[in-house]
């Protein structure tokens, strides 16, 4: 949060403005905005009240020198500036030469069904400005914030870059033990429509991202609002500024790290070696390939086009944007391309009191998803360096080998794509009823398509393993539909030394999920693609697949919130919503969302003014709940589901049977959040930040919880029970280091600290034992590596402790009892926790400088205090692979290790990580040219460097949800990535 | 009125009408208050119990289920590491060694699918107590029958609960809390009962209702009951299993395709068209043409490669082997060992074209051998760590015909068949007879035995009354019915579970003759008590 205006680029330029007696303030403006890349946004009917224009001639000054004789105060947002009427107002007649200090203001933030001015905040609120956004090339809008909001992990598994894959978020820890339908990701609202997808927005369309973080702040989307509510704000057409922007980046990503596996030298010497117990099952082919640099796409190439022209007047504002991009990953078959736009609409009535808005947006994505998966690269890794990739007459090499199979053959004989529609539109009406009192009503529709397409020919291993040669076809379709309304009543009031903004208002949503998908195989045509589902044989032999399935949910809320404030010190705000799920059981679909919060503006107050290094002091206490209902539907009901045919006097019948345990009494998972908070100015504006703890409580967890069998049908029953505690401390630094005209140097930190804990997994009628996650795969099938129990950390690894090898490198691990044992040994009492993935704390650092029009950026970023399991060392850094390839370090680092692979603490490495994650230098192009008002020209890397002790490739494991900190066997590539962009505006 | 009024109440009253029904909208589920109301529907909901003990308490499917319990902890068959495959977290090492604790799923999901078969049962008795057969056009005794059957299956589950955990709850209704295991006897009497009053009601076994539990099922399951009463409640019930038995035997049980009796040949029965084999009494009827559905044996019990052995089309993974004893336990001139086992070299269906390995054989031909030890690298040690790819000789009982055959794979899984009724009768009579062979017993046993062997090699293969002693009858029993799923509960009968050592197995506490209560249920269920020795 910056209360204020920060020192922007071209402060210090001297602008030449010419006054003729009839120059209105647009005149003035207009010549600033040719000569800067500034744009302003301003009510002119506001501004002309206080406005009093200098008298004619021609004059020299710089931009806070013109704007503060003008009597204006300004607040930058990237290259827009806002401007209001400060409370100062100069003799128009005289002109400073000095430069005056500028004027606080305060920043609007969005917070649910309105908004507040910053200083009138008393929850936990975290606003990132599109001058803050990472600048380059970003698969999801919401990487432009990773690492800017404290608390807020947005994580790329591995660093991989892969355009097909988006990041996952979580914000203050895991909340919940359901993770159905991410529901540990925040819930997103767009201009006001919750639920929206991040499909429908570029990373150009956004103005700013408001980011509710304690229950207080987010209790009034009370359900979906445990994971806490991301509200992106769009850019809007500005009244008097047509403008037109374009903008644009090409991007390519560089290999960074790749596994280290034998060469076919190394395998052929190996071959040799008398004391390599698997030499006789390994084979020399006569080749010599390097599968892994055969699925990487050196040449891969993204580019972005992104047109917008705005404008519009006092009455009728508007934006529209055009967009396509084309991505492509490091893997090869990897990538799409997009294109869609954007349309705003705002218009008001003769005398302001009817207001319309209106948002379309469309996006069409076209995806290859044929290449880029981790059972490639983990095939890639293991395939015999001596196999040639094709044999002498030219086709596909196979050998007979299980979950084993050539994976450049696969990438060329297999396809794989989908299309994703996404269509979105919302239309608010709003009606000022009274002086102070507005309803606004708000409609909105969401519809996503996304139909997949497979096929597999004829001659591909999969084909011939699994469908006699014939080849596969499959058709998918799911279809995502929500409605939307809402109707509020705002009543706003400032009397005297009081500020009054009750709201109340009714929701109601409908979501509307529809899947369909059929599977033919038994072709006697084959191409790639082929499409001609119809013409396989398979299907009439009862060997086709055919599936159709429809489901739906509804939410209904009533809310309302009321903020007060008193003399600009005591700060109140309540908030009250009432929901109900149609997922819930009949008595207990509604829920209760109470929240309030305090805050004591301190220096406002008389007595602080001595302390003149203080700029602004706030302190705040809130309490909010909010719930969760994510889980699927039907689970209170009854229902009957198909059991397979069975034969009935010679007729086969559909059976019909109970498919789950049905639960009446199923409700709302509640999060209860207490959080203190410290906001502060420091130093004329030299440092300011934030500092919030917080201690949050989710109880009655929605799981699907082992439960009586008999005499429940199946042993689960999705109920709640339990309750997760997670305490953490976030503070956020913003040091205006240098602050001169021609150079600045800004300096933000981010850090957080935070712990969890599953306080209990029982309640009087159901007693859980534990959960388990992370099912470590074949070969081998070692269990699972993570376990949820009551008093226990989440995250937490369970498994053998590891207590040495024997003199011929069998392992050895500890009983319960102190003593050691092979692996063929160790029973489930042996097993114990043995270290946690989630990390403790998340670090960043951000310095930006500019001189003149030269800007340079850098970010750190980094994560403490947590283990990975190194699971490709774990399978692929052993000798007793051998046969197929293996990773180097079975001869350097496992050399001692000659036994078959085990999970234990053995493989678990620190994490702890210290990452260079962005390098941006930026020019700004002074223009005089009429046509074009401003050029910027950028160049930024991601990914640069990496700091740890860790092993595998990335240290960046998953760290949200409940499957944490184990390395993915066959890993996406982590990749850096290089982007050199430019904006034009006109 | 003023139009802002107007507005205002409008805006209100949108407010106050506004949706506020949550009900739920149901597309792609049958929601239970709309169904059982015709008789299509009943028996649809009459058959689920089938498809749920077929698919997943003997079908082979990859499922921790009561056939691995019975199975993998017995003498014969064994899921061993085989390099670096199959290590599974210890589960089966554990199994074989019986040093399994409460927290194996290998054991909480036998105990979940039988009560989940349990449940399944009660939840059709529950429901056909509300339907009026008039009304969807059955009759009362065709409803009455359908009542019969799912109570034998019920007793059934019951039964198979009742031998792996000892003590158990009696189950007969949904939904009531935190019920109390029964004893063992007293499970024992439930089943009888159930059993015995339900085998009236029940139809003869007709080529009408293949599949379905009859009286030819229903007097097995009394057979089984009472030949492991004494085991299970100390009091011996041998002229009651006789007289059960006596009922198959006599023909009063009907059978399919004309009446039960014992085939003359050792595939038959398993084969895709065992639907019409009269040595079956009770199947699940299977046919994958038809349904998609298929008794899946080879994701436990076929080498990766298996399918070419058949020409079939469903991959193994390379799991359950014959111990190497077991396969010796079999006599070279026994026709049982060359049919229903594989090993040596394999071969394509048809040709002789090798089928070549995977994994430690990988491009090599596939040769099981008896011996489950690592031959790839020279070592001689010979447990459950030390399998590879081609270790142990293979299952081949059930074989599931060629991919483009117009009855592939639609094999039926035999829960009970004609030769357990000679088995059961010839060991009661035997028990009977102070664990001494009379010349009846003799003549039950070889009589199923017979086929077995080539006529050549009969007259030195026939048991008589001085060599069928109660050692040989166990491994008689294990020979004829190895893979299906009773050689746990044979061995408890004749103390041969806890006492006995075989292949790398050493003999293990009594306590192990039952398995512990799951965790989960201990945790779940107040009123369940953990069993001894856990």
């Amino acid at each position: 949060m910056h209360l204020f205006v920060s020192a922007q680029e071209n402060n210090a330029l001297k602008l030449k403005i010419s006054v003729k007696e009839n120059s209105s303030l647009t005149d003035l403006l207009q010549q600033v905005e040719h000569q800067t890349s500034y744009r302003f946004l301003y009510d002119p009917s506001e501004l002309k009240k206080n406005c009093k224009l200098p008298i004619a001639g021609s004059y020299t000054f710089t931009l806070s020198q013109l704007l503060s004789n003008l009597g204006l105060s300004y607040l930058v947002d990237g290259v827009q500036v806002i401007l209001k009427p400060a409370v100062v107002n100069k003799d128009p007649g005289v002109l400073s030469d000095t430069l005056l200090p500028l004027q606080l203001l305060n920043e609007v933030f969005v917070i649910g069904y309105g908004t507040i001015q910053s200083n009138y905040v008393s929850s936990s609120i975290s606003k990132i400005n599109s001058q803050q956004f990472h600048k380059g090339s970003v698969i999801s809008p919401l990487e432009m914030i990773r690492g800017k909001v404290a608390g807020l992990s947005i994580t790329r598994v591995g660093g991989n870059n892969n355009p097909n894959q988006v990041s996952t978020v979580q914000l203050r820890g895991v909340t919940t033990l359901s993770s159905y339908d991410a529901s540990n990701q925040p819930l997103i609202v767009i201009d006001g429509v919750p639920g929206a997808s991040l499909d429908l927005i570029q990373q150009d369309d956004i103005s700013s991202f408001d980011v509710l973080k304690d229950g207080a702040a987010a209790a009034i989307y009370g359900t979906r609002a445990s994971p806490g509510v991301i509200l992106i704000t769009t850019k809007k057409g500005r009244p008097d500024s047509t403008l037109l922007e374009y903008s644009s980046y090409i991007s390519t990503d560089q290999l960074r790290k790749r596994p280290e596996v034998l060469s076919a030298e190394d395998y052929r010497r190996r071959m040799l070696d008398p004391h390599n117990s698997r030499r006789g099952i390994m084979i020399d082919y006569g080749a010599t390939e390097d599968y892994y640099s055969q699925l990487v796409n050196k040449q891969n190439l993204t580019h972005y086009h992104y047109l917008s022209a705005s404008g519009g007047t006092e009455k009728n504002l508007y934006r529209a944007a055009l967009y396509y991009n084309s991505r492509q990953g490091i893997a090869k078959e990897n990538g799409n391309n997009q294109y869609g736009g954007r349309l705003g609409l705002q218009q008001k009535n003769k005398d302001n009191k009817i207001g319309l808005q209106i948002n379309l947006a469309a996006n069409i994505k076209e995806i290859n998803l044929n290449g880029g998966n981790l059972e490639d690269f983990e095939q890639a890794l293991q395939q015999n360096p001596t196999q040639p990739v094709k044999d002498a007459d030219g086709e596909y090499f196979y050998t007979s080998g299980t979950g084993y199979y050539n994976p450049i053959a696969r990438l060329n004989q297999e396809q794989r794509s989908a299309t994703i529609q996404t269509l979105a539109g919302d239309v608010k009406g709003t009606y000022q009823l009274l002086p102070h009192l507005e309803a606004a009503v708000t409609g909105a529709f969401f519809k996503r398509n996304r139909t997949e397409h497979n096929y597999i020919s004829k001659n591909a291993k999969n084909s011939i393993d699994n469908y006699k040669g014939g080849g596969f076809e499959e058709q998918s379709s799911l279809i995502d539909q929500t409605q939307t309304l809402e109707a509020t009543l705002n009543y706003k009031l400032e009397k005297d030394k009081q500020y009054l903004n009750a709201i109340t208002g009714y929701a109601y949503q409908r979501n509307v999920s529809t899947s369909f998908s059929i599977g033919n195989s038994g072709f006697m045509g084959d191409g790639l693609p082929w499409i001609n589902i119809g013409s396989g044989t398979d299907l009439a032999l009862g060997k086709g697949d055919m599936k159709s399935n429809k489901t739906a949910n509804k939410l209904v809320a009533f809310f309302g919130r009321l903020n007060y404030v008193y003399a600009d010190k005591y700060i109140a705000a309540v908030t009250l919503r009432k929901e109900g799920s149609s997922r819930f059981g009949t008595n207990h679909k509604w829920g209760m969302f109470p929240a309030f919060s305090f805050a004591w503006n301190i220096s406002n107050e008389s007595f602080i003014q001595e302390f003149s290094f203080i700029d602004v002091l706030k302190i705040r206490a809130g309490y909010g709940i909010t719930g969760n209902q994510a889980i699927p539907e039907y689970q209170s009901l009854i229902t009957l589901g198909t059991g397979g045919a069975y034969l009935n006097n010679g007729i086969w019948f559909q059976t019909y049977g109970p498919n789950k345990n049905p639960n009446v009494d199923l409700r709302w998972e509640k999060k209860k959040e207490l959080n203190w908070g410290l906001d502060f100015v420091l130093f004329s504006n030299k440092l300011s930040g934030n500092l919030d703890i917080y201690n949050r409580t989710t109880i009655d967890l929605l799981a699907n919880y082992s439960t009586q069998v008999p005499t429940l049908i199946t042993p689960t029953i999705y109920t709640n029970v339990g309750s997760i505690k997670n305490k953490g401390v976030e503070l956020t630094l913003h040091f205006n280091a240098v602050r001169k005209p021609d150079f600045s140097w800004n300096i933000d930190f981010i850090g957080s600290a935070q712990r969890n804990k599953l306080t209990k997994l029982s309640d009087d009628l159901f007693k859980a034992t534990y959960f388990q996650y992370g099912s470590l795969p074949a070969p081998g099938s070692l269990g699972y590596a993570i376990r949820a129990e009551e008093g226990e950390a989440l995250g937490s690894f369970y498994g053998k402790r590891f207590a040495g090898f024997t003199n011929d490198g069998k392992w050895l691990f500890y009983k319960a009892d102190g003593s050691k044992g092979t692996a063929a040994e160790m029973s489930t009492n042996d097993l114990t926790y043995i270290g946690n993935g989630i990390p403790k704390y998340m670090l960043s650092l951000g310095s930006e400088w500019k001189y003149k029009q030269w800007e340079f950026r850098l970010f750190f970023r980094s994560k403490l205090k947590y283990q990975i399991l190194n699971l490709p060392n774990l399978y692929y850094a052993n000798k007793k692979m051998l046969g197929n390839n293996i990773l180097s370090a079975a001869y350097s680092k496992y050399q001692s290790l000659n036994d078959d692979p085990q999970y234990s603490d053995y493989y678990l490495e620190k994490g702890d990580f210290l990452k260079l994650d962005n390098v941006t230098c930026a020019y700004n192009f002074r223009t005089r040219n009429k046509l074009i008002r401003a050029v910027k020209c950028y160049c930024s890397i991601d990914n640069i460097a990496t700091l740890t002790s860790y092993s595998g490739l990335d240290p960046e494991t998953e760290d949200t949800g409940l499957t944490t900190g184990i390395d993915t066997r066959g890993g996406y590539p982590p990749t850096r990535t290089i982007t050199i962009g430019v904006n034009l505006s006109f | 009125m003023n139009t802002k009024t107007f507005l205002l109440s409008a805006l209100l009253s949108t407010s106050l009408v506004a949706c506020t029904n949550l009900d739920e909208e149901v597309f792609s589920n049958i929601v239970a208050g709309n169904f059982y109301k015709s008789k299509q529907e009943v028996t649809a909901a009459a058959l689920r119990p089938y498809t749920h003990i077929g698919a997943s308490m003997f079908s082979w499917g990859g499922q921790r289920n009561f056939w691995r319990l019975n199975e993998l902890t017995a003498d014969q068959l064994a899921l061993p590491q085989k390099g670096t495959n199959w290590y599974n977290g210890g589960e089966f090492i554990r199994l074989h060694y019986h040093t399994w604790t409460p927290d194996e799923l290998s054991i909480q999901n036998p105990w979940d699918l039988l009560y989940r078969g349990v449940g399944f049962c009660n939840n059709v008795l529950s429901e056909l107590k509300g339907v009026n057969p008039q009304k969807i056009g059955m009759t009362t005794a065709e409803l009455d029958a359908i009542k019969a059957e799912v109570r034998v299956l019920r007793a059934f589950c019951h039964l198979k609960l009742m031998d792996l955990f000892g003590n158990i709850p009696i189950a007969t209704e949904i939904g009531v809390p935190s019920i109390p295991a029964s004893p063992r006897k007293d499970v024992v009497a439930f089943i009888e009962k159930e059993v015995k009053e339900a085998v009236e009601q029940l139809p003869v076994l007709n080529d009408g209702n293949i599949g379905r539990m009859t009286k030819a099922g229903a007097y097995a399951v009394l057979a089984e009951l009472y030949l492991n009463a004494e085991t299970w409640t100390g009091t011996q019930r041998w002229d009651d299993c006789i007289a059960a038995c006596n009922k198959i035997l006599n023909g009063e049980v009907g059978g399919q395709n004309g009446v039960a009796k014992l085939e003359n040949n050792l595939t038959s029965m398993f084969s895709t068209k065992n639907d019409k084999s009269p040595e079956v009494l009770f199947s699940i009827a299977y046919n994958f043409a038809v349904t998609n559905y298929r008794f899946q044996w080879n994701n436990d019990l076929w080498h990766y490669n298996q399918k070419d052995f058949y020409n079939a089309n469903q991959s193994g993974n390379n799991g359950v082997v014959v111990a190497p004893d077991a396969y010796d336990q079999f006599k070279d001139n026994d026709l049982r060992k060359s049919t229903w086992m594989l090993i040596g070299p394999q071969y394509k269906f048809g040709t002789t074209t090798p089928v070549v390995g995977t994994q430690e054989y990988k491009g090599k031909p596939l040769v099981f051998v008896k011996e489950i030890r690592r031959n790839s690298e020279g070592k001689t040690v010979s447990d459950m760590t030390q399998g590879e790819e081609n270790s142990g000789a293979r299952f081949n009982k059930y074989v599931p015909g060629q991919y483009t055959d117009g009855d592939y794979w639609s094999n039926d899984l035999v829960i009970y068949r004609m030769a357990e009724i000679y088995f059961d009768k010839a060991e009661a009579i035997m028990r009977k007879n102070g664990n001494q062979a009379t010349p009846e017993a003799v003549e039950l046993i070889n009589t199923t035995r017979k086929r077995a062997f080539k006529p050549e090699d009969w007259a030195t293969e026939a048991y008589t009354v001085g060599t069928l002693t109660m050692d040989e009858l166990l491994a008689e029993r294990g020979r004829e019915f190895i893979f299906e799923g009773k050689r746990r509960t044979d061995l408890v009968r004749f103390n041969k579970f806890a006492e006995g050592s075989w292949w790398d197995h050493k003999p293990t506490a009594t306590t192990k003759k039952v398995f512990p209560i799951p965790a989960t249920q201990i945790a779940a269920n107040p009123n369940l008590h953990q069993n001894e020795g856990y």
